[in-house]
């Protein structure tokens, strides 16, 4: 049985359709891409996954049982966890709170959360970085914050929404790492991105999406030979 | 010694009726106390949770009708009146919660207030419960002995004892809910509210609980206003006023601490009682003024900036 | 069947005054994001002055309007410039409670001028109702309504026809892309609440001989201008006009067919349901 079922999600908005009859698995200890043009569709997954949207039609299981209609904090408590596209720290507060309040959902006191925390932290590698307010913190930072936070969970799954947007070269590397990382720990990663030679040098599948749809589903070596991937990405033709 | 500086305040406060027997004096107290009470229940959710109610007056009034009805027709004596009116309040918030907590930030602050005005149109109307326009009065309270000595509810000394102790307590109860697993749920609905959800913190729930107790607090003072003031009517008990003026004291005391709507109450009610001894109308000019000033160039407050200027020094 | 006309016909009358206050608050709200509190207490404003310049200098309302919707224009513009640019860019909870000061500020401040006394101005050819086809329409409401029309047609030629009309409603859409366009933002922001608090006012002015005033009139005029312009859909003029006009109907109908109690109630739980159920109101742009 997969980690994470996903079969004939539908999304309407009004009259626009922004998922369409999506059906993937995700297998428990891979790391999966979703790819797509702008548009397509991820984020909106993202959001149906997590409870954060109801699908029209379809069904989302996580271990067999069905997770549609359920808010996201019991999603969460389920195992699965997520960052956002445009990070969402809790800004007034230290990196090292906003991981604890992560923490201290699952764990009995304020102790414990903070050592969790502190933990988490350091295997992201912002230990340093403890006391700063999250605000303060650059983009890179926040971004590694916001999967700590997401880790502190403790979940089974961790979907990531373009963790590597606004990252430099150097950045980007440390970030794959990262998520390699967390895959060997035993969380099973769904990513967003934009990034290509990233996501195809990290991701063990990669499902592709257009406009809604479910394009292409394979190895990185597969998707990107396909024809009508690269009609999406470049157009009809392709030299 | 920081510890026991509110213990040391508290044991003054109770005392003080002791020293002091100036009539004026203690009314002046009683309605800084009452406000106190209401900035810091007010503040339970607005300040910690960040939803900022502009329908707290309906849990004030039915906490007030609850405690005038109980004693009226059931002989219920008002200072336990007052506790059931703050249950009632709670009991209240939960559909009210359940229906504006859909809403975020300025709409959910609009939803309250129609609900509040929906609240007190039911009161006016419904006469048969309320005695509508014409009010409910208390004509003489219940004998009661204390350590020997019969209690003159004639007296200011009696009525300060019993707000202080509600302050005392809703003070208290504030502080033991900021260190709980409650508070730190608040700060983080607070500071991003997806985010929290998304960290497994039920959002909804906590909101509720914040509501539930800050209406409890709101109901209870409400009812204190029954037994004080003898006379409950909905203009008095239910007025959009009444809400807003809830909301300026945290928000000028400061939202994010205990003592900040303690701040604002003491600040606030004392200058409007001294101008309304002069003046018989528009003390709330300054409650209009400093909510202006505080947003535009203090906006933690005058309690928070205190706050921020004190540590600064350290 | 008479009575249902009647009421009708009362509604609509009260109602397109209701809409011109509510236009006031939209535009408002479509251009700064701002949600003016203190909108009610422009009404107010225009109320009084009205009714002073009737009592000392016997000039009837319906001609003092002339003077005083361009200078409550000019003390919207100030209003603007001198107390609500700064907390603008704030977010929009945080204006809500500094107009929510400004209300409490001059509403109070009115109250210890002129003391909490109702009023009210009687106009000496107001005292018989009109009755075309058998309707009662008192005189001064219906001219009300007639000078209500013709304002609120200049604005809507204003919004279409003229430059800076259309700038208003170009920054009402999108202001970034506005100010690329060369339109100068800050201007039109002032311009339009100069604008908003002209209309809030001449609704007083020509409200005044039909309603009791009082200087906290403003607190449930505002609650009702809420009503119409959430209904209508915050920063849609059309929105507000028919919001105003539906406000009125369903609280000259609910009076007559429901209760006299319980008709402000009605309004409130329509509030609700569109706050709840279609938040962009009925012809608002749908938000994230």
């Amino acid at each position: 049985m997969a980690l994470l079922e996903v079969s004939g999600l539908t999304r309407d908005f009004g009259g626009l359709r922004a998922v369409s009859n999506l059906s993937f698995n995700v297998e428990t200890g891979e790391i999966l891409g979703l790819i797509g043009p702008n548009g397509a569709g991820k984020t909106t997954v993202f959001n149906l996954i997590t409870g954060f949207l109801r699908p029209t039609v379809g069904d989302v299981r996580l271990e067999g049982d069905s997770i549609v209609g359920l808010k996201p904090h019991a999603i969460t408590r389920r195992g699965i966890a997520r960052t956002f596209q445009i990070v969402k720290p809790f800004p007034h507060l230290t990196a090292c709170r906003n991981v604890a309040l992560a923490a201290l959902v699952r764990l009995d006191t304020h102790a414990q959360a903070r050592s969790e925390a502190m933990h988490v932290l350091e295997q992201v590698g912002l230990d340093d970085k403890l006391n700063k307010p999250a605000s303060d913190l650059t983009i890179s930072d926040q971004k590694r914050m916001e999967i700590a936070r997401a880790l502190a969970t403790h979940p089974k799954l961790l979907l990531l929404d373009e963790p590597l947007g606004g990252l430099n070269t150097r950045e980007v590397q440390d970030a794959c790492d990262l998520i390699q990382k967390i895959r060997a720990g035993g969380v099973t990663v769904v990513l967003v991105e934009h990034v290509m030679k990233a996501i195809m040098r990290i991701s063990d599948r990669v499902v592709v999406m257009r406009q809604g749809e479910k394009i292409a589903d394979g190895t990185p070596s597969q998707v990107v030979n396909d024809p009508a991937v690269q009609a999406a990405y470049f157009g009809k033709r392709v030299a | 010694m920081k510890r026991a500086l509110p213990v040391v305040a508290a044991i003054l406060l109770l005392t003080l009726p002791l020293g002091v027997s100036n009539q004026f004096f203690l009314h002046l107290g009683i309605t800084v106390l009452m406000w106190t009470t209401l900035g810091v229940a007010w503040n339970l959710l607005g300040g910690y949770g960040g939803q900022v109610s502009f329908g707290h007056a309906s849990f004030f009034g039915v906490g007030a009708y609850t405690t005038m009805i109980l004693y009226l027709s059931y002989g219920l004596a008002p200072w336990y009146g007052m506790l059931v009116g703050g249950v009632v309040g709670a009991l209240l918030s939960l559909p009210i919660g359940f229906i504006c907590f859909r809403l975020r930030g300025p709409y959910f602050s609009l939803a309250t207030l129609a609900v509040a005005e929906i609240v007190r149109l039911v009161a006016l109307n419904w006469e048969q419960l309320t005695a509508g326009p014409m009010g409910l009065l208390i004509t003489s309270l219940p004998q009661v002995t204390l350590f020997g000595n019969a209690i003159n509810w004639e007296r200011k000394e009696p009525f300060f004892l019993i707000v202080a102790l509600l302050a005392l307590c809703t003070m208290f109860a504030a502080t033991l809910l900021t260190r709980a697993r409650l508070g730190s749920y608040l700060l983080a609905i607070r500071e991003d509210e997806d985010a929290a959800e998304s960290i497994g913190i039920d959002t909804t729930r906590a909101k509720l609980a914040a509501l539930a107790a800050s209406a409890f607090f709101t109901g209870v003072a409400g009812g204190f206003y029954g037994l004080y003031f003898r006379y409950v009517d909905p203009d008095a008990v239910f007025p959009i006023s009444l809400s807003i003026e809830m909301v300026f004291i945290a928000v000028v005391g400061g939202l994010r601490t205990v003592a900040g709507p303690v701040v604002g109450a003491v600040f606030l009610t004392v200058i409007a009682e001294l101008f309304r001894e002069h003046f018989a109308v528009g003390h709330l000019i300054f409650y209009g003024l400093f909510m202006m000033l505080v947003i535009r160039f203090l906006p933690e407050g005058i309690w928070g900036r205190a706050l921020r200027i004190l540590a600064w020094r350290h | 069947m008479e009575t249902f006309f009647q009421s009708l016909v009362s509604g609509v009358l009260t109602g397109s005054l209701y809409a011109m206050i509510g236009v006031g608050l939209t535009i408002i709200f479509g251009v700064m994001r701002i949600i003016n509190l203190a909108h009610g207490e422009m009404v107010m404003l225009g109320m009084f002055g009205a009714y002073w310049s009737y009592t000392l200098w016997k000039v009837d309302p319906f001609v003092s309007v002339i003077l005083w919707v361009p200078l409550m224009f000019l003390a919207g513009m100030f209003i603007y410039r001198f107390l609500l640019k700064p907390i603008v860019t704030g977010d929009e909870l945080n204006s809500l409670l500094y107009t929510a000061g400004l209300s409490l500020l001059i509403a109070n401040l009115a109250l210890f001028a002129w003391t909490g006394d109702y009023r009210t101005l009687n106009l000496p050819y107001a005292v018989e109702p009109l009755r075309p086809f058998g309707i009662a329409v008192p005189v001064p409401l219906g001219i009300a309504f007639v000078l209500a029309a013709f304002i609120t047609a200049a604005l809507y030629l204003f919004l279409t026809r003229t430059d800076v009309g259309r700038a208003v409603r170009a920054t009402s859409q999108n202001p970034e892309a506005a100010a690329l366009m060369g339109i100068q933002v800050e201007r039109i922001a002032m311009i339009t609440f100069g604008l908003g608090t002209a209309l809030a006012a001449a609704a007083g002015v020509l409200l005044v001989p039909s309603l009791y005033l009082y200087p906290t009139v403003g607190e449930i005029l505002i609650v009702k201008c809420f009503v119409i312009v959430v209904l209508g859909g915050l920063g849609s003029v059309p929105g507000a006009i028919l919001g105003g006009i539906l406000l009125g109907l369903v609280e000259s109908l609910g009076a007559v067919y429901v209760s006299v109690a319980y008709k402000d109630t009605i309004g409130f739980i329509i509030f609700l349901a569109v706050l709840l159920f279609r938040p962009q109101g009925l012809f608002g742009a749908a938000r994230a």
